[in-house]
C-alpha cells in the first residue's frame, strides 16, 4: 500500500511517499511506524484514509490511499 | 435552475497578485442583485524567531484532499447562508512577507450573510485543509508554522 507524508512528517520520514506492506487497520500501521521511525512518537499527526481524516482505529480497505497529516497551518 | 457545483481548484502557485483581487471584484459589477462583498486577504507576517525574522513561508498542501475538502465546505456554507457569490484561493510554493497568500471574497444582497460567511470560511479553511506553512527565516532557517 502507497502512505503519503506530508510536512513535518514528510521530514522525519525522508521522503514524501511510502510503499509498504498492507496493513488491515490504523492502529497496526501506526505501530509498524513507530517500529520504523521512532521519531514520530513525539510529533502529532492524523491519519487520512482515502482523504478522509480517521480517529481512532479505523480499517483500511485493500487500495485504500493513506495519508499522514501533522497539525494543517494554511492561510 | 439550480445550478450543480464541482470541485474547483482554490490553488495559486506563488503570491496571489492584488491585480487579480482588483479583476475578482470588477467581475461582479454585472451582477446588479449583489449589495455588499466581504473580502479577507491573508498577508505573510515578518515574525520574530529565534534566530532570524520570518521572510517567507513555503505552502505545501495535500492537493487531492484539501480541494475535496473545500468543496464540502463551500457547499455547506453556501446551504447556511444566501450568498450570490463565493471564492477561494490559497497560495501553494513561496510567498514573501507583505504578499497576499489567502483570499476569501463572499457576496450577497445584504452585508450580513457575506460577512458572517466571510468568517466563518476563513475560520474553517484555516483549521480543516490539509496545507502546511514552512516559515523561511532570513538566516535561511526554517520551521514549520503554528496556527493559533
Amino acid at each position: 500500500m502507497k502512505i503519503l507524508a506530508f510536512g513535518k512528517i514528510a521530514e522525519i520520514i525522508g521522503k514524501p511517499q511510502l510503499e509498504v506492506d498492507d496493513f488491515p487497520t490504523t492502529e497496526i500501521l501506526l505501530g509498524y511506524l513507530h517500529q520504523q521511525y521512532p521519531a514520530l512518537k513525539n510529533h502529532k499527526f492524523s491519519i487520512a484514509v482515502n482523504k478522509k481524516q480517521v480517529n481512532g482505529n479505523a480499517p483500511i480497505a485493500l487500495g485504500a490511499e493513506v495519508a499522514l497529516l501533522p497539525p494543517f497551518s494554511g492561510g | 435552475m439550480e445550478k450543480t457545483r464541482t470541485p474547483k481548484n482554490i490553488f495559486v502557485e506563488g503570491a496571489i497578485a492584488p491585480e487579480k483581487i482588483a479583476k475578482s471584484i470588477a467581475n461582479h459589477s454585472s451582477n446588479t442583485a449583489i449589495g455588499g462583498h466581504s473580502i479577507f486577504l491573508g498577508q505573510v507576517r515578518a515574525d520574530e524567531k529565534e534566530g532570524g525574522h520570518v521572510r517567507a513561508i513555503e505552502y505545501t498542501a495535500y492537493e487531492d484532499m484539501a480541494l475535496q475538502q473545500a468543496f464540502e465546505i463551500r457547499e455547506a456554507v453556501f446551504a447556511k447562508y444566501p450568498l450570490t457569490c463565493m471564492h477561494i484561493y490559497h497560495s501553494l510554493g513561496e510567498v514573501k512577507t507583505g504578499e497576499i497568500c489567502l483570499f476569501v471574497f463572499t457576496s450577497s444582497k445584504h452585508r450580513k450573510a457575506a460577512i458572517d460567511a466571510c468568517e466563518e470560511l476563513v475560520e474553517r479553511i484555516k483549521k480543516e485543509l490539509p496545507i502546511w506553512g514552512k516559515e523561511i527565516l532570513d538566516n535561511e532557517q526554517s520551521e514549520w508554522k503554528v496556527n493559533t
